[in-house]
């Protein structure tokens, strides 16, 4: 089995298998923190688990995915891989990458959000919201607009001796079709499942970047015109933000049986009281993702400074 | 209900809770409700983190707050039945 190298959450990964979603780590030697280990193809057995297709014990995290493969996550460190026979790879590493990466997250005490971060002058921007409102589309157009990415569909926050920090996750975005249309089909492109993957090359920061603030998305389906004219920023206060967090979580069901619920509730506690929530409301209209840029680039400038000049925490 | 002095008060068990400025939020697991507690609230919440009497209550907080024992056990009796209809609070 050759040995495949990566770099994503802060975390060396060797693979059994090659993940061209994941940034390749460039030194091979030194152990690594977490190892993806592909066994020989074997039919499902999923009438043993709890919840018909996953089960969380505290350190071990089980997912059969039916016509796909069967994972097996332990201790925060390895990930077994027994695909189904003839399973095309790409299939199996949408939920390793995904699904199985994120039982991993919980397991290692990180705090997963499902949506996308930018690495900004004010720091870390993280985009949350319900699916369709936009997540990853505006993370393209901040992309097409010279920011780099941290991540796309999970991001993984953790407390470091720096604070909080966004830790990065993938080399790649996966888009739905008009944002990929807006993005100017750029090279390397490939259609995969039901998005489109798109190589972020420079576009991608490897580094981890201290969490400045977390935006929820949202549409307005108002039809007074007042309300078209600019999109709102409204400050997220009081114990709503740690709602807002935990209802923003990773799959979240994943995290019950796990038995570190009570750390991830004492995180959330942090994280509001450390970054910014605000709700980012605009009308559904997808011209308006292009302005959408402009009106957070100033309403942070309005808010926040620039952290390089202040000592964090 | 009416608590009385020698009820044995305490936290119930599936909360999850966390400090966010001056405030406890709780969240109850089973229910997925989110609560805020700030001020005596959070007072009572931290000594009911090991179990107590009523009056046992009344006088911890007649020591910390400028309150007479009546006023304070009338308050608390209306309070800790909130707490209760809620499912926060265990009474033995």
């Amino acid at each position: 089995m050759s040995l495949n190298a990566y770099w994503a959450y802060g975390l060396r990964i060797h693979s059994g298998l090659v993940c061209p979603e994941l940034p390749v780590h460039t030194e091979e030697a030194g152990d690594p923190d977490v190892t993806f280990c592909l066994l020989p193809p074997s039919p499902l057995e999923s009438d043993t688990l709890e919840n018909g297709y996953y089960d969380v014990q505290p350190g071990i995290f089980r997912l059969a995915v039916p016509g796909v493969a069967q994972f097996r996550v332990e201790g925060g460190c390895r990930i077994l891989i027994v695909p189904l026979p003839d399973v095309p790879l790409e299939k199996v590493r949408l939920f390793l990458l995904g699904s199985a990466m994120g039982a991993l997250l919980y397991q290692r005490g990180l705090f997963p959000l499902h949506g996308s971060a930018v690495e900004t002058p004010w720091g870390a921007m993280i985009f949350v919201g319900a699916q369709g409102e936009g997540k990853s589309t505006l993370a393209a157009e901040f992309h097409r607009k010279g920011y780099r990415l941290l991540s796309d569909d999970v991001c993984a926050v953790a407390l470091t001796a720096q604070g909080l920090t966004i830790l990065p996750a993938l080399a790649q975005i996966r888009l739905c079709a008009d944002a990929f249309e807006r993005l100017g089909a750029p090279r390397g492109a490939h259609f995969h499942v039901d998005k489109f993957m798109v190589p972020l090359g420079d576009g991608y920061c490897p580094d981890p970047v201290p969490l400045r603030a977390i935006h929820v998305l949202r549409h307005s389906d108002s039809e007074n015109s007042a309300d078209w004219a600019a999109p709102a920023f409204d400050p997220i206060l009081g114990f709503e933000r740690v709602q807002c967090l935990l209802e923003n979580l990773y799959r979240p069901h994943y995290l019950k049986g796990q038995g570190t619920q009570g750390d991830l509730m004492r995180l959330a506690g942090l994280i509001a009281q450390k970054a910014t929530l605000a709700a980012v409301t605009r009308r559904r209209d997808p011209d308006v993702v292009d302005k959408l840029v402009g009106f957070l680039e100033s309403a942070w400038a309005e808010r926040f400074a620039i952290p390089c000049l202040e000592k964090r925490n | 209900m009416r608590f009385g002095a020698e009820d044995k008060l305490s936290r119930v068990q599936n909360l999850l809770s966390t400090e966010l400025d001056q405030e406890t939020v709780l969240m109850s697991i089973d229910a997925g409700a989110y609560y805020g507690l700030e001020g005596p609230a959070r007072t009572i919440w931290n000594i009911l983190e090991t179990p107590v009497t009523f009056s046992t209550l009344v006088q911890r907080l007649v020591a910390e707050y400028n309150v007479g024992p009546e006023k304070c056990a009338a308050d608390l009796q209306d309070f800790l039945g909130k707490m209760e209809r809620e499912g926060l609070l265990r009474v033995e």
